[in-house]
């Protein structure tokens, strides 16, 4: 692969995590939020496919295809699922109102680009200079996990988040071993999948699924 | 070798014979004093024979050690004889009369009558024996003190070489440390021996009882024992407290010369201590056993200052 | 290394032998039926225990190992270098020490571990103890030391645990053992982290060989001690004692007690004299106000227990403080330049140590043996036993004699050793010397003489007198194996005190100190001090005048013989029944009374009158509590503190999800912004 064809595919891919990121701040149907999710596992998907090729590994097409299938089909099916089971398809329950949410999103993206500098330190890699996108990505499921009460949207923040992990793992270190990766992989699977049988009960116990309203958790 | 066993030889019969007599004398003070006739200068052997001419008894249910108690008494009393030097300063080479050994050994003689307290199994046994422990606790501080201020001087704790070295320098003996200490040597003996104001050696009253608590079990040969395993305990300290204090006559080696010169200055030193101790006991009170630790604490404090005093001022 | 070669190097086929022997141990505890674990594993542990005090003794007289190294390999994990077991002197003497307590507690165990401490859990834990707690002397570096603590205390810990299922106080007992352990391994890691950072290794030649600077070393030292003195149980981290050492099986209390608190004095030992030696004065300073205040509570406490495994767990607390304050003595004649009566001290503190070990293990075996036959641990509610239980009472006897430090045992040596330092101090020009060896010299002296009052009170009312209550009249004696363990405990009481010169010139090579020699047979002489100690005259003298005096009281007695009579005299017939007679709680009343405000008792008289007759009493009942002034008073506000603390805390969990999941957001901005503006 070319310097030129890399530098493009790398922007591709990095760009629409992040668009898909803001995107997921601004609306408030749940059945697009989980639309964005799957763009946004087919966007790691390539990104993982392109430093990987790059990098002259084989076995990218596997870990590629490995996310693809799991959190571009996997996951987001068994959200999809749930969420019909439950009759819910969009978020009324939001602690602050739209406009606040996007100005916090914007200026933790800015944030997300100061930091990651001085962090990285002085990486001339090309991939490197990505990275504040992956920070973005995790500082903006952080957000979502924080102003949204519905317990869908807190799953697709967290996903999120996973996803902004990923995302500067293969940037800065060209990926995890393929163990760790799997194991990763596999118990966002399985919070993913243990959340949505507990979203079917809390519907049933309550009436909703804000989990605002939970409040049992301490001494 | 042969020197230093006869001397003693020599000062185990000097002690058993002075013992009763030392006794008798201290009684017949007291008595005058107070106005009696007193039973005779005598009338402590008389007592011990009879003693010893009586069957001892046993309750249901008690051990050996109402046997073997008074008999270890009368050993660690006759011991210290042995050990202390009364009529010469030569000491057995293997076993010189070291301090802290001549206290331990005190202190055997001590808990064997203690335990035989206990033994009885009567309330006034162990009543006894409580006081009696708790005293002997309490005065140990003042004894190893004013053993430390007596040896500091020496350079060693060995008693023979401490009296040689104060019969050497006779300066040292009115040396303010060197009183202090006797001092409180004075307030050990009064307690190790339960005499007045600690213990009165008279009583049978359940309130003021202490050593007579501890025997009052005991009769016959075992009594026989116990009192003259006391009085001997009275004898070698008073021979002790009056060597240190005033080491004239007392002998260098065991020339028969040295030694009846030595076994004349000790018999008197004692005998006229012994009387003037009874004397000032006609004079002053028991104590009641919760303000005998007052008096012992006070004793401490002059061995303390004694010790503090030689070195930070001499 | 061939077999042969082995076999001519003692230290390490000793070693060799001990994880073998433990290992045989753990594996029959585990798979041997419950009718021959007993025997088998604590017939096990007890040569593992022999060949300890072997080895140890052959380390102690100069047999030097070529140093074992045990490679370790955790999988996953970043390799560790090998662990390194060479003993020196000093650890060898500790070793020996701890070999043959095992040995006896092992012993002893054969016949009284019985219920939950004679299970597997038991035997197995019993035995993984004893290999840590013989290990840590022989340790060469702080890995191995501490791997070697760790094991001790986890061991321990689980005995402990033993008979939680029938007893409350054994959870809280444990609660308390476990957390201080592990605060003194906690402050001993990080102690030993600062000695190795500053130095450069682990192993204790490359600390004792690095310069370490002033303050770092004060860090080390503070550190350091803070989690020995915990071990070892010094004032005023030894609240654990009296709770842990009473509720373990006594054949496991015996160790605790007589060993294990000795590895904090080996810590202290290795600390001062090998790793940071001429340390600045009040290093010796601290060693001795912590040792005084240790013995003078700790005996002070032990008078007025009536519970007897409690009373002699103060007296542990007791002789510790002894020795740690004659190892203070030392250090500061040492930085006097005073070696040579420097050495005798030190000397003296060895001593005391091992015949700490010797009496404390018969104690503590005898206690055991009249729990196993009477039920009880009060002793106000025992008596009588020396007539039922011959053999124990005799050997408890023995003991107590050693405790109180009286001829001719070695505890009458240890005491005279470090009095003869104490007078020998030339402290005519140095004023700190002539204030604080008179105050050492007082406190070791109140030591002494309540620690005969305790001891006398113990065999007193337990053994003498009248049984007290059913149980005590319905002892019986010991069993084989625990009468021979308590025979042989009371055989080492009595016979290392008549060989004091050997045995001091071998403890004296322990820690290079001169002056130390043998004398007319075995008796000791200390040249710094030119005082000589010959137990054997001694007793040689003692026969010579009690023979004839036997023989002559013989004569009388077949001329008037002991007649038996129906009651005791007690002033006109005694009626009375035996719960008359003086017990414990009444023997140590008036120390009560005189020591009141440093014991706090608090005392309460019930009075129950008649119905019929009000001025007439029914029944009074009185209720004495001692509890330990320092927990009282340090510990307890301090727990308080840390749970006001902790509810303080509490109001921060409100319960929201979303305010949890806010702090994880906040700390990771926070975290980011601070590593970018580094």
């Amino acid at each position: 692969m070319s310097i030129q064809t890399y530098q493009q595919l790398l922007a591709t891919t990095t760009g629409l995590l992040l668009l898909t990121a803001v995107l997921q701040v601004w609306g408030r149907s749940i059945v697009r939020a989980i639309g964005l999710l799957v763009l946004q596992g087919i966007a790691l998907a390539g990104l993982v496919l392109t430093v990987g090729l790059y990098a002259g590994e084989d076995s990218a097409w596997v870990v590629a295809g490995l996310l693809l299938v799991v959190k571009a089909v996997i996951m987001p099916w068994a959200m999809l699922r749930s969420a019909r089971l439950i009759g819910v398809t969009r978020e009324h329950s939001s602690r602050v109102n739209a406009a606040v949410e996007l100005i916090g999103a914007a200026g933790l993206t800015l944030l997300a680009y100061a930091v990651s500098g001085p962090i990285l330190g002085n990486h001339s890699d090309l991939a490197a200079q990505a990275v504040p996108v992956g920070f973005s990505l995790v500082l903006l499921g952080f957000w979502q996990l924080l102003v949204r009460g519905s317990a869908i949207t807190q799953l697709v923040g967290f996903l999120m988040l996973d996803n902004g992990i990923a995302t500067i793992s293969f940037l800065t270190f060209g990926g995890l071993p393929l163990v760790v990766e799997l194991g990763a992989t596999l118990d966002v699977l399985l919070v993913v999948l243990i959340l949505g049988v507990l979203m079917v009960r809390m519907q049933a116990e309550q009436g909703h699924i804000d989990i605002s309203e939970l409040r049992e958790l301490r001494d | 070798m042969i020197d230093s066993v006869v001397v003693v030889v020599v000062q185990l019969v000097l002690a058993v014979a002075v013992t009763p007599v030392l006794i008798g004398v201290m009684r017949t003070t007291r008595a005058r004093l107070e106005g009696r006739f007193g039973g005779g200068v005598w009338q402590p052997w008389r007592d011990v024979r009879k003693l010893m001419a009586k069957e001892p008894t046993r309750a249901p249910g008690s051990t050996p050690v109402l046997t073997v108690a008074p008999i270890l008494l009368m050993a660690s009393s006759l011991v210290l004889c042995a050990l202390i030097p009364l009529a010469s300063t030569l000491a057995l080479e293997s076993v010189p009369g070291d301090l802290f050994v001549v206290v331990s050994v005190l202190l055997l003689g001590t808990v064997a009558l203690a335990l035989l307290g206990l033994e009885s199994g009567t309330a006034f046994g162990g009543m006894g024996s409580s006081r009696h422990m708790v005293i002997a606790a309490l005065v140990e501080p003042t004894v190893l003190l004013s053993i430390y201020a007596l040896s500091v001087p020496a350079g060693t704790s060995a008693l023979a070489a401490i009296v040689q070295a104060r019969r050497a320098d006779p300066a040292s003996l009115l040396n303010p440390v060197s009183l202090l200490a006797i001092f409180a040597l004075v307030v050990v003996v009064i307690a190790e021996t339960g005499r007045l104001p600690v213990d009165n050696p008279s009583t049978h009253l359940e309130l003021t009882m202490i050593h007579e608590a501890m025997i009052l079990e005991s009769g016959g040969r075992d009594l026989g024992w116990l009192e003259l395993g006391s009085w001997l305990r009275l004898t070698a300290l008073l021979g002790l407290v009056a060597n240190l204090a005033l080491p004239l006559g007392i002998g260098q080696d065991a020339a028969p010369l040295t030694l009846v010169v030595g076994i004349a200055a000790v018999t008197v030193k004692v005998l006229v201590l012994g009387a003037a101790l009874a004397a000032a006991e006609v004079f002053i009170a028991k104590l009641r056993l919760f303000r005998v630790p007052e008096l012992l604490a006070g004793s401490f404090v002059l061995a303390f200052l004694s010790v503090s005093a030689s070195y930070l001022v001499f | 290394m061939t077999p042969l070669a082995l076999a001519f190097n003692l230290v390490d086929a000793g070693l060799l032998a001990q994880l073998l022997l433990g290992a045989l141990a753990v594996v029959a505890a585990v798979t041997v039926p419950a009718r021959l674990r007993n025997v088998l594993s604590g017939s096990l542990i007890s040569v593992a225990g022999v060949a300890a005090a072997v080895t140890g003794t052959a380390a102690l007289l100069g047999a030097v190992g070529t140093g074992l190294r045990i490679p370790v390999a955790l999988p996953l994990a970043a390799p560790f270098e090998p662990l390194l077991l060479a003993p020196d002197r000093l650890g060898g003497l500790f070793m020996a020490l701890a070999g043959a307590v095992v040995a006896l507690a092992a012993l002893f165990g054969i016949g009284y571990a019985h219920g939950p401490a004679a299970s597997r859990t038991g035997w197995t834990a019993f035995a993984v103890f004893a290999l840590g707690m013989q290990l840590v002397p022989a340790a060469a570096d702080a890995i191995t030391f501490l791997l070697a603590w760790e094991l001790m205390a986890g061991g321990s810990t689980v005995l402990l645990l033993a008979d939680h299922a029938s007893r409350g106080q054994v959870r809280r007992a444990t609660i308390w053992y476990a957390v201080m352990t592990h605060l003194s391994f906690l402050f001993l890691l990080a102690g030993f982290g600062v000695l190795a950072a500053a130095t450069g290794g682990t192993s204790w030649a490359t600390m004792a060989g690095g310069a370490v600077a002033a303050p770092v070393a004060t860090l080390a030292f503070v550190l350091l001690l803070a989690g020995l003195a915990t071990k070892a149980g010094l004032l005023p981290v030894h609240v654990w004692l009296p709770r842990a050492h009473p509720e373990a099986p006594s054949h496991m209390s015996a160790a605790m007690s007589a060993a294990m608190v000795k590895m904090g004095v080996y810590g202290v030992l290795l600390l001062t004299l090998r790793l940071l030696p001429d340390g600045p004065r009040w290093w010796a300073i601290v060693l001795i106000a912590l040792g005084a205040g240790s013995a003078l509570y700790g005996i002070l406490q032990a008078s007025v227990q009536a519970d007897l495994k409690k009373l002699l767990a103060y007296s542990t607390t007791e002789n510790v403080g002894l020795i740690t304050t004659a190892i203070g003595v030392g250090l500061l004649l040492r930085s006097s330049s005073q070696f040579a009566v420097a050495g005798v001290a030190l000397v003296a503190a060895l001593l005391l140590a091992v015949s700490h070990a010797a009496f404390k293990s018969v104690l503590f075996l005898g206690a055991g043996s009249v729990l196993h036959a009477t039920g009880e641990r009060d002793l106000d509610l025992l008596g009588g036993l020396a007539a039922r239980m011959p053999w124990t009472s005799v050997s408890f006897g023995v003991g107590a004699l050693g405790a109180a430090a009286l001829p001719v045992t070695s505890g009458f040596v240890a005491e005279w050793a470090l009095l003869q330092s104490l007078i020998h101090v030339d402290a005519r020009a140095d004023r700190l010397l002539a204030i604080v060896i008179p105050i050492t010299m007082g406190v070791v002296a109140l030591t002494v003489g309540l620690g005969l009052l305790t001891f006398v009170k113990a065999y007193g009312i337990g053994f003498l007198a009248r049984p007290r209550t059913p149980a005590a009249a319905g002892a019986h004696e010991a069993g084989p194996a625990m009468r021979a363990a308590l025979v042989l405990g009371a055989v080492l009481v009595v016979g290392l005190g008549l060989v004091p010169g050997p045995l001091s010139q071998a403890l004296a090579g322990a820690i290079s100190a001169g002056g130390v020699s043998t004398t007319g047979g075995a008796g000791l002489l200390l040249e710094a001090a030119d005082a000589v100690l010959n137990p054997v005259a001694l007793t040689l003298l003692t026969l010579a005048i009690l023979v004839p005096l036997v023989a002559l009281n013989g004569v009388l007695a077949r001329r008037h013989p002991r007649r038996d009579v129906e009651l005791a005299w007690g002033c006109g017939g005694e009626r009375t029944s035996p719960r008359m007679e003086y017990n414990a709680t009444s023997y140590s009343e008036p120390l009560v009374r005189v020591f009141r405000s440093s014991l706090q008792a608090r005392q309460l008289v019930d009075v129950v009158h008649h119905e019929d007759a009000p001025l007439l009493v029914e029944q009074m009942t009185f209720t004495q509590e001692t509890g330990d002034v320092i927990e009282d008073r340090l510990y307890l506000p301090a727990t308080r503190w840390a749970g006001r603390l902790g509810d303080l805390a509490r109001t921060v969990q409100n319960g929201s999800i979303h305010r949890y999941v806010g702090f994880s957001f906040a700390a990771l901005v926070l975290v980011l912004v601070l590593v970018a503006l580094r």
